[in-house]
């Protein structure tokens, strides 16, 4: 479950090629993008050739470690099988677990395991087996942040077939928790084989080599048919090579391409851009503890400065949807009925006046250049704001300065999140007083309350009402200002069908994608 | 190389280059305690580079404990590896360290905790291939472009090889290799856009090659052949060539046997120095074309802050060029009889 920089580390800048290419789109304007997909019967066969970002330097075969590459991280995805996985609605979806029920306290979950489920080599999957995987995760140095709440000895299996998780606290939302980290391997696989064991997953590895592989159907897979004969994953280590690829007809899909690639793919007919909306938020962050935007009063003014459709539109290249300041907009569960937020300079300045805030000052904004728009973010922010009369001068710090030193200790700077599927991840991860990445140093007594209200609330209903109250105070008065959700955009060659169009984990479900060809 | 350290007579019209007489036990000792001492200065200039790249990286910002790390690992994680990495210790002695195991050929462990040896063993050869048929190329072209423009100078093809040459020269490697995709990949169709890899680690079809060799070659086509055209032109007005263009000597031999040999010095020189900048290159140009090299490693290792690494691939690159320098060394000596 934790998010890291694995998303997002190579965003490209929009130099070079893109400008260039998109002026040798030739012609056709009228964009008729969504192939016929309805009339189609998905056919067998094919070899599949996905692009996705990667540093060579960082390749890693460890389904349990920190896979800061997209290629390595779609490559284990597709080996191995998680206990869940990112679905729509609900947004926890059966894999390896079919079922799960809790106790009625919510603190003990037991999960079933698939039917037929086996292990590459031909072996059942046992509960054994999962208890290892769900252990040995766990005990890695950032176990605890991907299964908190879990302590290794309470991972138990009983029988052959269940699996059972207990939690110190009750937690309503546990399922959630074992979606695409969990993977799953043969009880004691070495280290040492980590990089050639079998998994339970709808593709079995054929070869890897320095973070390209080639990986074949497994026909015995328990998950339903897997129609593609083979996928072969290719490492790129810039987004805008991966699009010249995909444009060249080398590659069949590039993963996460970006916005630049997007324009640059818009105009070309035999070019699918697909969309995953909700993927990425860059949130600006205002610290809430101390310092000068502390008072609720002038962090509402900020949220009123903002003209959040400008900025989706020149920072997102318009690929992406206007926020209200509610972090977890792919949540089912999100709430669509709180008002949106628009810009209000008359009020923002009154705000301000009443909050007695020093407009002669100029405040930093920190910010870096991870990944693609967020300095860019910062920039057009503090434009706007200086017309409610703000001063801000954006300052861009080098990536490991800026996680080491401004993270979760400045002022007023940016940040980014690559999982929007559910507003309890970012409760608990980054909203609840004693969360270990508040972002904000935010702490309220009625968010807390009502974060403990919906773990510990069995009914969905129920659970769905305060959840609504949780995100009513988190738009009110916590230090984020999310002016807009970016979309999670492939490029796809004409022929491929069946992409996953879920934001965040959701891009590496490609089980399900066929060649119309 | 039988022949050349003992080739004296520059002037011999007649015979073949090189000759084939016995060797002079005296040139060859020279030639041995000049290529020792050369090595001996080009090592120490190596190692007193590489303290440089620790130094530097140690300037940077962050160090490799915080650059590997997830973002919300604790601090208490972070000190254990950084101690794991052995950060905490200064970094002469983390230098001294890595520099008592480059003899035997270890280049120490990554901070991911891979050898950094194996980590360039597939990538370093392929970028040396880019390099080598870079050079290769540029060596051909260059040379022919040179003697064309030289054949008549002043004339139209003289002007525009040295008009187009000046202008080339200039052109960053990642402008070129741009402009060659979006021409000979996504307009024309002739040619792959980037470099796929097979399983075996190495581009997986020779055109693959064709775009980044050429991106690289381009620049440096430009400056050897300015290079080779004023060699020529130098040499031309040398006392020996009018001297047979006067003995009646055909053209193209007063060119093969006097001017060409004459300009090699120089030629040899320009194109020793291109590879420094060719390995240079092929860093911004293997990320255009993603080619499976060094270019990416050193990127990533950079962003990690990964000295082990970074200094891994300037050990190897800096004996790579040493390597040339000194065979571009030899050449001149050969080629100027010795009297260097």
């Amino acid at each position: 479950m934790n998010v890291n920089r694995r998303q997002v580390l190579w965003a490209g800048g929009g130099i070079g090629a893109a400008a260039l290419l998109a002026a040798c789109g030739g012609g056709d304007e009228s964009s008729s993008k969504s192939p016929s997909e309805k009339n189609e019967k998905p056919r067998k066969g094919g070899t599949l050739r996905v692009g996705a970002l990667g540093r060579a330097s960082a390749v890693t075969r460890d389904p349990h470690g920190t896979q800061t590459n997209e290629s390595d991280y779609l490559i284990i995805s597709l080996v191995h099988d998680t206990l869940t996985v990112p679905g729509a609605r609900p947004n926890t979806a059966p894999r390896l677990a079919a079922s799960w029920t809790p106790s009625d306290d919510l603190k003990t979950w037991r999960f079933t395991l698939a039917e037929g489920a086996t292990f590459h080599d031909g072996t059942p999957v046992t509960a054994e087996d999962v208890v290892w995987s769900l252990k040995r995760l766990r005990n890695t140095p950032s176990g605890a942040s991907r299964l908190p709440g879990i302590k290794p000895g309470n991972i138990k299996a009983e029988g052959t077939g269940t699996v059972v998780l207990v939690s110190d606290y009750p937690n309503a939302e546990l399922p959630q928790l074992t979606r695409l980290t969990t993977f799953v391997l043969k009880k004691d696989t070495a280290d040492k084989d980590l990089g050639k064991a079998p998994g339970t997953g709808p593709f079995k590895l054929d070869w890897f080599r320095s973070g390209n592989a080639r990986l074949v159907r497994n026909e015995d897979w328990y998950g339903g048919d897997v129609l593609l004969d083979a996928i072969e994953v290719k490492i790129f280590e810039s987004p805008q090579a991966m699009a010249n690829a995909l444009l060249a007809g080398q590659i069949d899909v590039a993963s996460n391409v970006g916005a630049v690639a997007a324009r640059t793919a818009e105009r070309r007919e035999d070019v699918q851009v697909v969309r995953r909306p909700n993927d990425m938020a860059m949130p600006i962050v205002m610290r809430t503890a101390d310092g000068p935007f502390a008072d609720p009063k002038v962090r509402e003014a900020l949220r009123l400065a903002v003209d959040r459709e400008a900025m989706v539109k020149q920072v997102l290249s318009g690929y992406g949807t206007v926020g209200n300041d509610i972090l977890g907009t792919g949540d089912p569960a999100y709430a669509k009925d709180i008002a949106q937020r628009t810009r209000d300079l008359a009020r923002a300045k009154s705000l301000l006046d009443e909050a007695g805030f020093d407009l002669s000052r100029t405040y930093e904004l920190l910010t870096t250049e991870d990944i693609s728009g967020l300095a860019e973010s910062a920039t057009l922010f503090a434009s706007q704001v200086r017309e409610a009369g703000i001063k801000v001068k954006v300052v861009k710090q080098e990536s490991a300065t800026f996680w080491d030193r401004t993270w979760l200790k400045g002022d007023l700077y940016t940040t980014y999140w690559g999982t929007n599927d559910s507003v309890v991840f970012f409760a608990s991860k980054t909203m609840v007083s004693d969360s270990g990445q508040n972002e904000a140093g935010w702490k309220n007594t009625a968010f807390d309350a009502a974060y403990r209200k919906a773990m510990g609330t069995k009914d969905t209903a129920e659970r769905a009402k305060v959840l609504r109250e949780l995100q009513r105070i988190e738009h009110d008065e916590s230090g984020y200002l999310l002016w807009g959700m970016a979309d999670g955009i492939d490029l796809a060659a004409a022929a491929v069908r069946g992409l996953p169009t879920l934001p965040g984990y959701g891009r590496v479900q490609l089980q399900s994608a066929w060649l119309a060809r | 190389m039988a022949g050349p350290l003992t080739r004296t007579a520059r002037y011999d019209r007649g015979g073949p280059a090189g000759g084939t007489g016995p060797r002079p036990v005296p040139a060859l000792s020279r030639a041995v305690r000049y290529v020792s001492g050369v090595l001996a200065r080009r090592a120490l200039l190596l190692a007193v580079l590489l303290a440089f790249v620790f130094a530097a990286v140690e300037l940077l910002p962050g160090d490799a404990a915080t650059a590997t790390s997830e973002r919300g690992e604790s601090a208490a994680d972070l000190a254990a590896r950084r101690h794991l990495l052995g950060l905490d210790r200064p970094v002469l002695e983390r230098f001294g360290q890595w520099m008592t195991g480059l003899p035997t050929g270890d280049l120490g462990t990554s901070a991911r905790g891979e050898p950094v040896a194996d980590l360039l063993s597939r990538p370093f050869p392929n970028t040396l291939l880019l390099g080598g048929l870079a050079l290769l190329v540029t060596l051909v072209v260059s040379l022919a472009l040179g003697c064309w423009a030289s054949a008549r100078p002043g004339g139209a093809v003289d002007r525009a090889v040295s008009g187009g040459a000046t202008a080339v020269l200039a052109l960053p490697e990642f402008v070129v290799a741009v402009a060659l995709v979006l021409v000979f990949a996504l307009w024309t169709d002739w040619l792959p856009a980037v470099t796929l890899t097979d399983a075996d680690g190495s581009p997986a079809s020779w055109e693959m090659l064709v775009l980044p060799t050429l991106a690289l070659a381009v620049p440096q086509i430009g400056w050897n052949t300015r290079i080779v055209r004023a060699a020529l032109a130098d040499e031309s007005k040398a006392p020996h060539i009018e001297t047979a263009v006067l003995d009646g000597l055909p053209r193209h031999r007063i060119f093969t046997h006097h001017l060409l040999p004459g300009a090699l010095p120089t030629i040899a020189a320009g194109l020793a120095t291109s590879t420094g900048m060719l390995l240079g290159g092929a860093v911004v140009v293997e990320t255009v074309f993603n080619y499976p090299g060094i270019g990416s490693v050193l990127a990533g290792a950079v962003t990690d802050r990964d000295s082990p690494v970074i200094a891994g691939v300037v050990a190897v690159t800096g004996v790579v060029i040493t390597g040339v320098l000194l065979l571009a060394d030899l050449v001149r000596t050969w080629a100027s009889g010795g009297r260097t």
